[in-house]
């Protein structure tokens, strides 16, 4: 650290600089706390609501209710993680899904066609899940190519090799071995939960407090004067994309074991899934920045909702209007109070 | 124009206030503009001078109390809208001009107007010929037909003012109000401007004009109100005024003349050695820096003075040698730059220096991360953030604390951030591509101090800069581009005003001035 001596007599800001006794976090105001916490709030009401409704109350807050909502979060969860990475460099990733449901293909046709033991198989499909990235990564990063065109097209292409591959049919016969982590748990809690926990704290760790995952937010905010300050920014982005397939490999995978099949699909239903999770994460607990506390809490704010709606037997529109509708205010909230931050 | 009683004002602001949460952006302001008058608008940064323009502009609606009169029509402050500020003749032109480099002259004067039509076709003959008539009342020799890109730097000023007017009856109506119109500009083009401006007074155009060049506010202005913190300290005739009087009104204290400022030095070891440098403008340059010596650089736009920069830093791909402490530098490579001990302040602060929405604690750590990193890659938060509250203080910035988003802060204490960024870190060659662009003459001297303080220290400076005070203040030695070589290298002694105007302009300056 340098501290020069200051001649006081030729520093006139430093008077009335106020850096002496500078509160390093100043006490927020109520705005700024509803602005941070207001999904929460909203998330907190919702769970009140559905557990004293009367169409809702008897079964929403059983535990059997509770397991299986989160249970069926792990997979949204994981692959929103792996979305985050990417996103918070500041780049688009539309392949969650395609690329998830690859890995899904892989550890099916290994397992039960080329008799591949189960767990090798899914590090080779989480493998190949970053070796897509690195490929969206490549082209996006080194060819300065549109994020979001790139991973369009990759979705679509994975989508049409799953076509070609599966003939349009399911692949089933999975090894029980890979279907038990999926139905089996570990002191009261489902496995892939764990898995989802881990998984969670190490991309938060890296993301909060890493070099590296500094270096990506600063990406994501301003990538020329992240080159500038020697940021090597083009490596960067190769590497988010590569973590964020790798993980949405890991959700396929999990996906197979909750579900003991693999079905032909684009993803695409499942990257606006996850996506919409990123975005409202965005918009809460460190509001204006994509984040892994708030993208957990958009997922569980998804997941509730589509829950409680469910059992209160609400015909299917409902649901997506909800969504969509939380998704539009939410965002434009955040922007209006980003605004006014900056303004 | 004419009917209008000269007693009266053609501009006036009477008790204007503004206050946000926490602070008090304007109190009580007052001021006249008479017509045909060039009134300078002075401060420092954050002293209220931008807010006052958003609020006669409409943008911004002011606290209740003040009024505003404009030819006569007048209005309660908090109740302009953009659209009664527009009927009332106040045009206003930017710092960034917003006009568009590829469409012509003519359509950048109508932009975002519907354009003259013809049985549903654009008539550009007719948007041609208003156009021409705008620039021919203004009498601005341009053609409305070529493309905005190839005019010099003051005619694309001239055509921004020129969209600002159009579709008024008297070309010369209202009040005209000016923001920094040359600070980006050389000094021969922003002469031309303002020569321009002197010009449109002569015909009666009232003209409110914001500032940080002093001699160009002594030089061509008839009177000064100088904002301080939000309030006026000063409202007088600018005759008889000098430019150190003008500094202690703007910052409220004597600054201490940075030329005398200046110690004598003597240059240490050799530092950065750079032969024959190509890219872009520059057709092999040869430069030396020596340890804690100041290099000054300067050349008309176009000189390629930035590329320079940028190249040794590894900004921009080039050819030729540069070795920094007998390391020599790969092409293209800021990482290993940055490791050898090179720093960079960008001339672009906001789309290349800051990051604006992440806080100053994140800004000041971003040139130098690894200094905090522990064991597994882990950010010491602890240590970044003392290590921000230490350069917060060290450096002057003024922010109420290390978490606030750098949007927030002002130009000159941005540019603080910046510069700290790298100080903070020691480096050992300071690149600095005009450092002092838009910032007040308070922080600007701040600025100054730190990077002598550097050199000091023994670090190399070299200060890219079109502003001769800046390089008569700061340089040790003065080199100046000229068609992409060094056209002349002198040690301070050597060079004066005249010397630098001479050799920047070189024969085309004196071309200029027969004219």
């Amino acid at each position: 650290m340098t501290t020069e001596q200051q001649d006081p007599e030729t520093a006139p800001h430093k008077r009335r600089s106020i850096a002496g006794g500078l509160p390093s976090h100043p006490r927020p105001s109520l705005s700024t706390l509803l602005e941070q916490y207001g999904l929460v709030i909203f998330l907190v009401a919702l769970i009140v609501f559905f557990a004293v409704w009367p169409k809702t109350s008897g079964t929403f807050l059983t535990s059997a209710n509770i397991r299986t909502t989160l249970e069926n979060q792990a997979v949204v969860t994981i692959a929103a993680l792996g979305a985050l990475i990417p996103f918070i460099a500041g780049q688009f990733d539309l392949t969650v899904g395609a690329n998830g449901i690859v890995a899904t293909f892989i550890v099916a046709a290994l397992t039960t066609k080329a008799g591949v033991p189960a767990g090798f198989s899914c590090i080779i499909a989480v493998v190949a899940g970053a070796v897509i990235g690195a490929a969206s990564g490549i082209v996006v990063a080194y060819l300065r190519a549109s994020a979001i065109v790139i991973t369009l097209g990759m979705a679509t292409l994975l989508g049409g090799l799953v076509i070609l591959y599966s003939k349009s049919n399911s692949i089933t016969g999975i090894p029980t071995s890979l279907i038990s982590f999926g139905v089996k748990n570990w002191l009261g809690v489902p496995r892939p939960l764990w898995l989802t926990l881990i998984i969670l704290l190490l991309v938060g760790y890296f993301l909060r407090a890493t070099v590296t995952g500094r270096r990506l937010l600063m990406i994501g905010e301003n990538p020329v004067a992240s080159a500038l300050v020697g940021v090597r920014t083009q490596r960067l982005i190769l590497l988010a994309f590569v973590l964020g397939g790798a993980l949405y490999g890991v959700a396929g995978v999990v996906l197979l074991a909750n579900t003991g099949s693999a079905s032909p699909s684009d993803g695409f239903s499942n990257t606006f899934q996850v996506l919409t999770a990123v975005f409202l994460g965005a918009t809460t607990v460190r509001p204006g920045r994509f984040n892994v506390v708030g993208t957990i809490v958009g997922v569980l704010f998804i997941a509730v909702s589509v829950d409680g709606l469910s059992l209160a037997g609400a015909s299917d529109w409902v649901q997506p209007v909800f969504t969509g509708a939380a998704v539009v205010v939410a965002v434009a909230a955040s922007t209006v109070f980003a605004r006014r931050r900056i303004t | 124009m004419t009917d209008q009683d000269q007693t009266d004002a053609r501009l006036r602001v009477e008790n204007l206030s503004k206050s946000f949460p926490g602070t008090q952006a304007l109190s009580d302001v007052s001021l006249e503009v008479s017509d045909g008058e060039i009134r300078a608008l002075v401060g420092g940064n954050g002293s209220g001078k931008s807010t006052l323009i958003k609020i006669l502009a409409g943008v911004q609606p002011a606290d209740p109390g003040g009024r505003i009169t404009v030819s006569g029509e007048s209005i309660a402050a908090e109740d302009i809208t953009p659209e009664w500020s527009f009927a009332a003749a106040l045009a206003f032109v930017h710092q960034d001009l917003g006009l568009f480099d590829h469409l012509s002259v003519a359509e950048n004067v109508f932009v975002g107007l519907p354009y003259p039509r013809r049985a549903g076709r654009i008539d550009w003959r007719r948007l041609n010929r208003e156009a021409a008539s705008i620039l021919e009342r203004l009498r601005v020799k341009v053609s409305p037909r070529v493309p905005l890109a190839g005019l010099r730097a003051s005619d694309r000023t001239l055509v921004a003012i020129a969209r600002a007017v159009r579709g008024r009856d008297g070309t010369h109506d209202g009040a005209l109000v000016l923001d920094e119109p040359t600070a980006r500009l050389a000094a021969p083009e922003a002469g031309r401007l303002l020569d321009a401006l002197r010009r449109f007074a002569a015909d009666g155009q009232t003209i409110l004009y914001v500032s940080h060049r002093l001699d160009e506010i002594i030089a061509m202005t008839d009177s000064i109100t100088v904002l301080r913190d939000g309030a006026v300290v000063a409202d007088r005739s600018t005759a008889g005024l000098d430019a150190g009087e003008l500094s202690r009104l703007i910052v409220g204290h004597t600054v201490l003349s940075t030329a005398e400022a200046r110690v004598e030095r003597r240059s240490g070891p050799s530092l950065l050695e750079a032969e024959d440098v190509r890219t872009g403008p520059l057709k092999g340059v040869d430069l030396t820096v020596a340890e804690g010596e100041i290099l000054g650089i300067t050349g008309l736009i176009g000189a390629g003075t930035s590329s320079l920069l940028r190249a040794i830093y590894g900004a921009q791909q080039r050819q030729g040698t540069v070795r920094l402490g007998g390391r020599e530098l790969p092409s293209g490579d800021i990482a290993a730059a940055v490791r050898a001990g090179a720093a960079f302040v960008p001339e672009n602060r906001l789309r290349e220096g800051a990051f604006v929405t992440l806080s100053v604690r994140e800004n000041l750590s971003a040139s130098y991360l690894t200094r905090f990193r522990h064991r597994l890659s882990w950010i010491d938060r602890r240590a970044e953030v003392k290590a921000s509250v230490d350069a917060i203080s060290a450096y002057g910035v003024r922010c109420r604390s290390p978490q606030m988003p750098v949007a927030l802060l002002s130009g000159g204490n941005q540019q603080k951030v910046v510069l700290a960024r790298w100080l903070t870190g020691q480096p050992r060659l300071l690149l600095l591509d005009d450092p002092t662009q838009g910032v007040d003459v308070g922080a600007r001297a701040e600025i100054h101090r730190q990077v002598r303080a550097a050199a000091k220290r023994g670090c190399g400076v070299i200060v890219a800069s079109s502003d001769a005070d800046e390089l008569l203040e700061l340089s040790d030695r003065v080199v100046v581009l000229r068609e992409g070589k060094v056209a002349v290298s002198a040690g301070r002694d050597e060079v004066d005003r005249h010397w630098l105007a001479q050799q920047v302009f070189g024969h085309d300056y004196l071309q200029e001035s027969q004219r």
